[in-house]
């Protein structure tokens, strides 16, 4: 029950992080990011190469890493994304795209075989008769701040108050004179940036492969669509909702009935409430 | 005469907003009548009961002897009741032949002839003829409208349904498509219902008024009585007088070239 | 993506493309006797299924505008149909390609009712969570579907592999040609006059909702039966028949070809599949080269590749 809890909390956390880089993106710049996983990986790859090949010390090497893949997120929003903006398919087949691109570009450079990322904390908590790795804790714990952080900066700075009008209408954004371009640039990198914490926080103890955003990506997808596209709230529920829910089959049912829960979430959402639970009723 | 269209106290609401309001009159077949009211009065949403694109809260909705309450829009059509749009909304990437040949394939008209050449004398009738092979994307606004004409007619309604057609129109633009919508009115025997704002071009071509505002019918009137109700002039102007009095209104019939 | 669909009243040029297209048969019955290579046969094979799969889709998603990210599911519903029919209950293969389409088409109502009223990118989400779905229930049922390694010993519908080629080919020329017609008559347009604006179609008399389920359960029902073709071909069937992947490859196909005139998708995915097989050698650089065509095409050629080629040429045999 404790393993529960706990599990389902740190899950919650990571996959909110990836949620909410989602859902930002979408509901400011209007793009389905599909490369957001390639952000989640490139983030667990970078510290990798960091602390193994160049010998950094592990918290120089988080340093480095999120702003790097962050300014990777804004480079691909300024020259692949920008031009197609027009169509949300052609965006979506250029994320899609981008996303190949980094897995085949790990690919060759790391090989398929999982990689070790050092933990950053190495003790073992005895908790309630269950034993809780610290690095969990702290993947919690910096999910929560970072997400705290992120609200902090969206409701209490001009900056973040900057994002949200562009959000609500990029074209009076415009004429009170916020560069809606630069902006959605921003919120790209952000939302990479945040993808890449969640990346490394979780490295440790996850599977360190070329492929590891795609899974991580279809959850946070479907937390978003339940959540609502473009709600920040919706999608820390969404992540509380799909990250117990998946913890709570996968331990009482089974492993493959965990999988699906995600899925048919999805298609449920969009059957019933297209919009989400908290998002706002767009036309279909 | 029994009427072609009974209105029988129609409501509709939208959560707090009690957008149609007891709504009741009758349309002879033949007639030309007219919905004024400002902007929120409910005339569109009237509409949309009325087509079937809204479903009412209470009421009943009866064109020729039959209920229309419940019937999805498509069928209303087949019922011989057409409307168009406050905004023009095309078929988009297709011609402007093809645009009119759309509705030339509903049920109700399917088997009435080739359907392209149906479709281009209805272009014909309002004006497009020769525009027949253009990419609609390229008409301009005014020419929409006469397109959107040409489609409802092109279902063979009984009664049409306009919802603001000078919307958006020069004023060289006006006088022609009133001219078109009351040589219609004569050459096919329609019964037409018009939603319109801009006064004068609208007094002159019906000859009933249903004056509507918050939802609720104020007067039903010739248009030289209704211009003098108080109510009307109040619900658009406050209360001060209608500048229409100058501009007395000669009864339908007076055709502008 | 708005974009000019071929209308058919550019039917002056009509026969040119019956010429064409007759053209275009012949040199692929043609093909297996330039190139008498067992392996190539086999890939043109498959490259005919995709074309089967491809011009489906088109004719839905290219006609209406409604974009279909779950075309999967009609094609794993229809290579399991097969699958079961033919392992399980030992039917002779013939009949897979009669039960197929059935089973795919019944798979398009019940996704297509729920989201009837959904466009854009929320169908295209959730068609692709349908086939996300469907891929998982298949693995989770293992007992019955044979789990992640699915089913083996199909048997095929004809023996030779020339034979079996000619058979996709016809099936391929048939189902494009039916589809082709269909969408150049009454039918197709209304298809397009859904893309353009639905509230029109309804008040110019149209039953929009016919329609819509209509094109799915046609486009799903010849992905279906290309399903039972692959299936039979392969010899076996699995839950990457489901998968998100193939989906996403079938468009990219399409958008190679020309989306919206289904004779285009039919070349892209003949064109593509044989591409990434002659790419084969450089392995690791494929997927690389893939996503770069892609890349360039969604930069420089909206329209496509194929379908805008045969326009110009088109132009120019005409006076």
């Amino acid at each position: 029950m404790v393993q529960i809890l706990v599990y389902g909390a740190v899950i919650s956390a990571i996959y909110a992080m990836l949620a909410v880089g989602f859902t930002l993106i979408f509901g400011v710049a209007r793009i389905l990011n599909l490369a957001h996983g390639s952000f989640y990986a490139l983030g667990a790859y970078l510290v990798y190469t960091f602390t193994a090949n160049a010998n950094l010390p592990l918290w120089a090497a988080c340093l480095i890493a999120v702003p790097l893949v962050g300014a990777f997120g804004v480079a691909v929003e300024r020259i692949l994304v920008r031009p197609l903006r027009r169509s949300m398919l052609a965006v979506l087949l250029i994320t899609l795209a981008v996303a190949l691109m980094v897995e085949q570009v790990l690919l060759l450079i790391f090989g398929s075989e999982a990689r070790n990322v050092p933990s950053l904390v190495d003790a073992t908590y005895h908790f309630a008769g269950v034993d809780i790795s610290a690095q969990r804790l702290l993947a919690l714990g910096g999910g929560v701040t970072i997400l705290a952080g992120l609200w902090l900066f969206m409701q209490h700075t001009r900056l973040g108050s900057a994002i949200l009008a562009v959000a609500q209408d990029a074209e009076a954004a415009q004429y009170m004179g916020i560069p809606s371009d630069r902006i959605y640039s921003l919120v790209m990198g952000l939302s990479a940036a945040i993808a890449a914490a969640a990346g490394i926080l979780v490295a440790p103890f996850q599977t360190v492969i070329p492929s590891m955003g795609l899974l991580p990506l279809v959850k946070a997808f479907a937390i978003v669509v339940v959540g609502g596209l473009g709600s920040i709230p919706g999608s820390i529920v969404g992540a509380l909702l799909l990250g117990y829910s998946e913890t709570i089959v996968a331990f009482e049912v089974s492993i493959e009935w965990s999988q699906i829960v995600s899925v048919a979430a999805v298609f449920a959402t969009l059957v019933i409430r297209p919009s989400g639970f908290f998002g706002k009723r767009a036309s279909f | 005469m029994t009427a072609l269209l009974e209105v029988d106290r129609l409501n509709k609401r939208f959560g707090g907003l009690h957008a149609v309001k007891d709504v009741s009159f009758a349309l002879e077949p033949g007639s030309i009548t007219g919905v004024l009211g400002p902007n929120g009065a409910g005339k569109t949403t009237l509409f949309n009961l009325l087509t079937g694109f809204l479903s009412p809260d209470t009421g009943a909705v009866h064109f020729d002897g039959h209920p229309l309450t419940g019937l999805k829009p498509h069928r209303i059509v087949n019922r011989g009741l057409a409307r168009t749009f406050q905004l023009a909304r095309p078929f988009l990437g297709m011609t402007v032949l093809e645009n009119v040949e759309v509705a030339c394939l509903a049920p109700s008209v399917r088997h009435a002839g080739h359907p392209r050449a149906r479709a281009q004398r209805w272009l014909g009738e309002v004006g497009l003829g020769d525009k027949s092979g253009w990419p609609v994307d390229v008409l301009p606004y005014g020419d929409l409208r006469r397109l959107e004409i040409a489609r409802a007619l092109a279902t063979r309604p009984k009664l049409l349904l306009l919802d603001e057609p000078f919307a958006g129109l020069g004023s060289r633009e006006v006088e022609p498509l009133a001219a078109l919508i009351r040589a219609l009115h004569h050459s096919e025997g329609l019964t037409i219902l018009i939603i319109e704002h801009k006064l004068r071009e609208f007094m002159q071509l019906v000859e009933q008024v249903i004056a509507m505002d918050f939802g609720e019918i104020i007067a039903i009137d010739t248009p030289a009585a209704i211009v003098r109700h108080a109510r009307v002039v109040e619900a658009y102007m406050g209360k001060a007088e209608l500048t229409l009095r100058h501009n007395e209104p000669t009864g339908a019939g007076d055709g502008i070239a | 993506m708005r974009m000019f669909v071929l209308s058919p009243s550019k039917m002056s040029m009509f026969s040119v493309d019956w010429l064409a297209g007759l053209l275009a048969l012949l040199v692929l019955a043609v093909a297996p006797w330039l190139f008498a290579s067992g392996y190539v046969i086999g890939v043109m094979t498959v490259a005919l299924c995709f074309g089967i799969w491809a011009a489906s889709w088109d004719f839905m998603s290219g006609l209406t505008g409604r974009e279909n990210f779950g075309h999967s599911l009609f094609i794993g519903a229809g290579a399991y149909t097969a699958g079961f029919l033919n392992v399980n209950f030992a039917v002779n293969p013939w009949w897979s390609l009669l039960a197929a389409p059935v089973v795919a088409a019944v798979f398009s109502l019940a996704v297509g009712f729920p989201t009837l009223r959904l466009r854009g990118p929320y169908f295209a989400l959730a068609m692709l969570s349908g086939a996300a779905v469907m891929q998982n229930l298949t693995i989770i049922f293992s007992r019955y579907t044979g789990g992640q390694d699915g089913l083996n010993g199909l048997d095929p519908i004809v023996d030779s592999t020339l034979g079996y080629y000619y058979l996709t080919l016809v099936l391929l020329a048939a189902i494009t040609l039916v589809l082709k017609l269909i969408a150049a008559s009454p039918w197709g347009i209304i298809l397009r006059a859904i893309r353009g604006d639905e509230a029109s179609c309804q008040a110019a008399g149209i039953n929009v909702t016919f329609y819509k389920i209509a094109s799915l359960t046609i486009s799903a029902a010849c992905a279906g039966l290309g399903g039972a073709l692959y299936a039979h071909y392969q010899l076996q069937v699995g839950p990457d028949l489901f998968a998100v992947v193939l989906s996403i490859n079938i468009i990219i196909m399409v958008y190679v070809g020309g989306i919206g005139t289904i004779y285009g998708p039919v070349g892209g995915a003949i064109l593509l599949n044989v591409l990434t097989e002659s790419l084969r050698v450089f392995s690791e650089y494929r997927l690389w080269m893939y996503t770069l065509l892609l890349v360039f095409i969604l930069f420089f050629m909206p329209q496509g590749l194929i379908a805008p080629l045969w326009w110009r040429l088109r132009r120019r045999l005409s006076p």
